[in-house]
């Protein structure tokens, strides 16, 4: 299972898929992909920074959407304070 | 003013209060339910993102070491609830870093922010943060 994690005000917002489900051709799976590519092109066009994020691993930054990934997690844009 | 009076205008007050009450709780319900979610789901992502030893760290002591990782001798402190961030090299403070997201989040998101823009860019996260120097 993989999962999109958006920051935001409300906390995160959550998109998950499987992509086994999504290689069978489940609709539903595909269109939770879908989805979470569509919102993570979104929040980049904002200037959000993306991280891909593995258990026992460091996170590393992406730019492109990587559906293999177990965790995704979107930060906003920051600025110094 | 006799006991009796006393009585009855404490009692009078009780009434008036518990009158309002269901009043002001209603107008203040969103505003908690909205801070109370948002709250969870940022705690429940600090601990997804954390180790054991990370929570206890943040926890007990107040803030989240993040080793840098280009620096050896470098390590982010980062506070549980917003602040700067020090910049510790051979155990001395040497800098306090501001940053901070353009949107609002809860305390727990801004440190998993920190963590993860210090461990995966560094670079980055240092020409964005305001830097601070500390004197001695």
């Amino acid at each position: 299972m993989g999962m999109l994690r958006v920051m935001s005000r409300r906390g995160d917002d959550r998109v998950t898929w499987d992509e086994q489900k999504v290689l069978a051709g489940d609709s539903e799976a595909t269109a939770a992909i879908r989805e979470a590519e569509r919102i993570f092109a979104q929040e980049r066009a904002k200037g959000a920074t993306a991280f891909r994020v593995e258990t026992g691993k460091p996170a590393e930054r992406i730019e492109q959407f990587d559906r293999t990934a177990e965790q995704i997690i979107l930060v906003p844009r920051v600025v110094g304070g | 003013m006799s006991l009796v009076t006393q009585v009855l205008t404490a009692l009078g007050w009780i009434v008036v209060a518990l009158a309002i009450m269901p009043m002001i709780w209603l107008l203040l319900q969103p505003y908690f339910k909205g801070w109370s979610r948002a709250e969870r789901r940022a705690a429940d992502l600090l601990r997804d993102t954390l180790t054991p030893e990370q929570c206890h760290q943040l926890v007990w002591r107040g803030y989240l070491e993040v080793p840098s990782p280009t620096e050896p001798q470098r390590v982010y402190r980062v506070p549980r609830t917003k602040g700067y961030v020090q910049v510790i090299e051979n155990g001395r403070a040497i800098m306090r870093l501001c940053v901070q997201p353009v949107e609002s989040l809860p305390d727990a998101d801004i440190v998993v922010l920190h963590k993860l823009m210090i461990e995966a860019n560094e670079e980055m996260y240092l020409q964005k943060a305001n830097k601070y120097l500390c004197l001695d």
